[in-house]
């Protein structure tokens, strides 16, 4: 059974943009929300600089327990899925809690309250045999990364399958894809499918320093995430979440709903290469492109934009440079392809998520959005970037592609409310 | 592709790393015998937690079988997911470079991540300073770890996937991959394995409600009984191969079960009142998968949480979903004799339920006398019986309620 | 202040500690030119031994010194820096 999925509402948490309209301005106007770290004090780090949310649970309705008790990336996937179910018009009622379903990402779960909490029972790190007494008696929340989709199953009524995926930095793109196959082969009609992390904690940030993965340029923030420039030196950290209602087209039309685009093709291979390494050629990713386009019926020359993975560290963008050509052939040159972790940095598990909905929403306006700082370029990275500037564009099929430390290599494909064309 | 709706998912490979037994045939053994392992638990560090009792799995060597540089780099977990697999493929017959790398695929569950491996890199990070973690963190602690270095290991380039939805989740990885072969990847290595006996992941266990905290091992885990007190956690776990049935029978090798089907539902953490009508949804999605009448099951691997209101709930779905025939099918719950391995308990049931099917005979259930509920729970010792089609039963504490049905191998061929 | 030197039985310590691995140190030493992969080590091992040194010496080593492709080249960069620092 293939049955065609809709997505008829979208919700994020991103930095320097809570809410869909937000977020939507800060892509469109090319701006950067990568700053010093405000978290909790970075001296000693290596980088030091991150893309945070200005984030009150307060201000956006949680109850009391979820704003003093949840996680930070609970609180988030709450928010983004909250927006995503208005968006949707699913109010109570409206569809059958056993057919709707959970898919939500996180590479590192509660590791930030985890951190926290590790600090007190091992008195600052002197004792391995550590004190349960100055736990927090919820732990376990922070402990299990099921808490994320079941938070969020609970709170929208949702008792149909309900699954957290960790696939690391492709989570968010591999929930969303695992809620694609679980609609169109018929198992849920409706799901909200996203992901989240808060990551900016002394552990995460110290592991991403321990591999120089992360950018050092702590005395220029703003312009520190650099995709595909030529003097790129790394990905700036990030935070965040997004949520989409993915639902059965037809249950979706039949109901009145709005069809935002579909979800008309997803792919995952593993690169078997290195855990943290890529190739060079990029050979995986390119798979997981062909895939879906093959899911979806198309030619190549049909993808009207690549949201892509962008990172900027050296070798993914190289790796991704490399797997867009593979796959798209000649038409990469003609394909814009950019990188809004430029702006909103890369939030780990959630970021698949966010670019997935940065797609819906280019679709809405028909404008790519730019990679922002992008100015040398790298001759081993010779597409078009869409530098700086959003740039309008008929849009159809969109792409978002991701690499995640595994050697997981993924893609979503979307098409626009019109349907299939080539 | 044209073959996709017929595509059937055989299980032609076992890989176990359990409290009870290192490999497929000394775990068997055990489950068979009704061997209970549980003990006070002998992990540095431990000993002054008020959690005394586990399952734990004790003359590991990982050297053994895989490659020491792995001892460094990766977190227990890891260390037993990638022993496991090693021992899965080699019962499949599929040791060596894949010929075509993107028909492997590999997913697992996961629901506690590298602890130990995290605690110790926390311990420096805040006991020496941040230039004092290592580069391995950055893959060793996260969910996914496992999945990757089972891929890298072997050179598997075909779908990779990682679930966390807590211990049913390892029948979620099952149906992932199942439905990864019925979509048209040729195998898939599949399953889950768990290590949360070091003292911070244990201290952070300590607040589920549902947690045993009695320090005497044949008392701490007995579900279905008046005396039921929680659950017990245990470490280790188990990978599978799982490969598109045909292929299977092409290349000669023996097809030791299939899956046949799935389903899965959400009701709530720790509601366990309402995990009855979640878990019996959840049984008809799986038989009606199976194409399966509730009479056809012919033996049924309880999930045996051990906390009363979740035993009632269980029996009565299983009453529920299977109608008379509920009370008539064999149940057992060999896990009271390891304990549970959270994503990975469900999955070596799983692994019972398929050699219980080869050597006809359902497995007690250790440690329990005197049951409370209208359930045939087989105590004691094993029951010798003709076993055609199993049902795997789990729920998470955070709220998910699973079933999977398997099949014996031969069963399919007819 | 003493002059230090790391050597390749230091360097085989190193692998093993950081990254798992054992290596002979005589056929390190006599294999000092091949590259790092050739004996198992990766780029985060490699990562693993730069930042050991640096803590150990409390010195930081050159930025790309991770990049260093043979024991003998590593060894070079390493002993110079050490040197220099002396």
């Amino acid at each position: 059974m293939t049955r065609r999925v809709a997505v008829t509402g979208i919700g994020v948490v991103a930095p320097g943009g809570i809410g869909a309209t937000a977020f939507w301005d800060l892509l469109a106007a090319g701006r950067t929300a990568t700053r010093g770290i405000s978290l909790f004090d970075p001296e000693g780090l290596r980088s030091r600089i991150a893309a945070e949310c200005d984030f009150d649970p307060y201000e956006h309705g949680l109850d009391a327990e979820l704003c003093q008790h949840a996680d930070r990336y609970i609180q988030f996937a709450v928010v983004a899925a909250g927006e995503a179910v208005r968006d949707a018009g699913l109010d109570t009622g409206v569809v059958d809690p056993w057919r709707t379903a959970v898919s939500l990402g996180s590479a590192v779960g509660g590791t930030t309250r985890l951190e926290q909490d590790y600090v007190l029972v091992s008195e600052r790190g002197r004792r391995w045999d550590v004190d349960h007494r100055a736990a927090d008696p919820q732990l376990h929340l922070a402990f299990s990364p099921s808490t994320l989709a079941s938070v969020v199953a609970e709170r929208f009524d949702a008792r149909g399958p309900v699954q957290t995926v960790s696939t690391g930095c492709t989570s968010g793109l591999d929930a969303v894809g695992y809620a694609f196959h679980t609609i169109a082969e018929g198992r849920a009609d409706v799901c909200v499918a996203g992901a989240s992390d808060s990551p900016i904690s002394p552990i995460t940030m110290a592991c991403f320093d321990a591999i120089k993965a992360t950018s050092p340029n702590n005395d220029d923030p703003e312009h520190a995430s650099r995709p595909f420039d030529a003097h790129r030196d790394g990905f700036v950290m990030g935070e965040g979440a997004a949520v989409l209602v993915l639902e059965e087209y037809e249950h979706a039309r039949a109901r009145g709903a709005e069809v935002l685009c579909e979800i008309s093709g997803y792919a995952t291979y593993g690169n078997a290469y290195h855990m943290t390494g890529l190739t060079s050629e990029g050979l995986e990713m390119a798979r997981a492109i062909d895939t879906t386009l093959d899911q979806a019926r198309i030619d190549p020359t049909a993808i009207d934009y690549v949201n892509a993975h962008g990172s900027g560290t050296r070798q993914n963008d190289r790796h991704e440079t490399a797997a867009v050509k593979r796959s798209l052939g000649a038409h990469a040159y003609e394909t814009p392809m950019s990188s809004i972790k430029s702006m909103v940095g890369h939030s780990l598990g959630a970021i698949g998520a966010i670019e997935v909905v940065a797609c819906v929403l280019a679709l809405k306006h028909q404008v790519v959005p730019p990679t922002a700082n992008y100015e040398t370029p790298d001759p081993e990275c010779d597409l078009d970037y869409v530098p700086r500037t959003a740039r309008p564009r008929k849009l159809n099929n969109v792409l978002s592609v991701g690499s995640g430390f595994g050697g997981f290599q993924s893609a979503v494909l979307l098409t626009g409310p019109g349907g299939r064309t080539r | 592709m044209s073959n996709r709706r017929t595509r059937r998912a055989a299980v032609t490979g076992i890989g176990v790393v359990a409290p009870n037994g290192l490999g497929t045939d000394a775990y068997g053994k055990s489950v068979g015998e009704g061997l209970g392992v549980l003990d006070l638990i002998s992990r540095e560090g431990c000993e002054h937690l008020p959690l005394r009792v586990a399952g734990e799995v004790r003359a590991f060597d990982p050297a053994a079988l895989i490659e020491e540089k792995f001892l460094v780099q990766t977190d227990r977990f890891s260390h037993f997911a990638m022993a496991a697999a090693a021992l899965a493929l080699d019962d499949a017959g599929l040791g060596g470079d894949p010929a075509e790398p993107f028909s492997i695929g590999v997913v697992t569950a996961a629901g506690s991540g590298g602890g130990e491996f995290g605690q110790r890199e926390l311990q420096k990070l805040w006991g020496q300073g941040s230039k004092f973690v290592g580069p391995y963190q950055s893959i060793a602690w996260f969910y996914a770890a496992s999945t990757g270095q089972i891929s890298i290991r072997g050179g598997f380039k075909g779908p990779c996937g990682v679930v966390a939805s807590d211990e049913a989740g390892g029948l979620d990885s099952l149906a992932h991959a199942a439905r990864a072969v019925r979509r048209g990847t040729d195998v898939m290595v599949v399953g889950a394995a768990e290590a949360p006996l070091a003292p911070y992941s244990m201290v952070c266990q300590l607040g589920y409600p549902e947690l045993s905290t009695v320090d005497d091992p044949d008392r701490a885990y007995r579900p279905f009984t008046e005396k039921a007190c929680g659950f017990v956690p245990a470490e280790g776990g188990a990978l599978l191969v799982v490969e598109d049935e045909t292929r299977a029978r092409e290349r000669g090798v023996p097809v030791r079960a299939t899956v046949a089907g799935h389903a899965a539902t959400f009701t709530g953490a720790s509601r366990w009142a309402e995990s009855r009508e979640g878990l019996a949804r959840a049984i008809r999605g799986a038989l009606d998968e199976a194409g399966c009448a509730p009479e056809e099951i012919d033996v049924v691997f309880a999930d045996a949480l051990g906390v009363p209101e979740a035993d009632r709930a269980e029996a009565l779905a299983i009453a529920d979903a299977l109608g008379a025939h509920g009370t008539r099918v064999p149940v057992t719950a060999p896990k009271t004799g390891i304990g549970r391995a959270y994503c990975a308990a469900p999955v070596l049931d799983t692994v019972a339920a398929v050699l219980a099917m080869e050597q006809g005979r359902v497995p007690p259930t250790p440690n329990v006398f005197d049951i409370c509920h209208d359930l045939d729970l087989v105590m004691s010792r094993a029951r010798p019986t003709e076993l055609r089609t199993a049902l795997v039963l789990s729920r998470g504490l955070m709220g998910s309620n699973a079933a999977l049905v398997v099949r014996r191998g031969d069963e399919s061929a007819r | 202040m003493i002059t230090t030197e790391v050597t390749f039985d230091e360097l085989a310590a190193l692998i093993k500690q950081a990254a798992g691995i054992t290596v002979d140190p005589k056929e390190l030493k006599q294999s000092a030119d091949s590259p790092f992969d050739s004996f198992g080590l990766d780029s985060l091992g490699l990562l693993g031994i730069v930042g050991e040194l640096e803590n150990r010496y409390g010195r930081s080593l050159p930025p790309d010194s991770e990049r260093c492709r043979t024991p003998q080249e590593f060894l070079n960069l390493v002993n110079s820096t050490l040197k220099a620092g002396a």
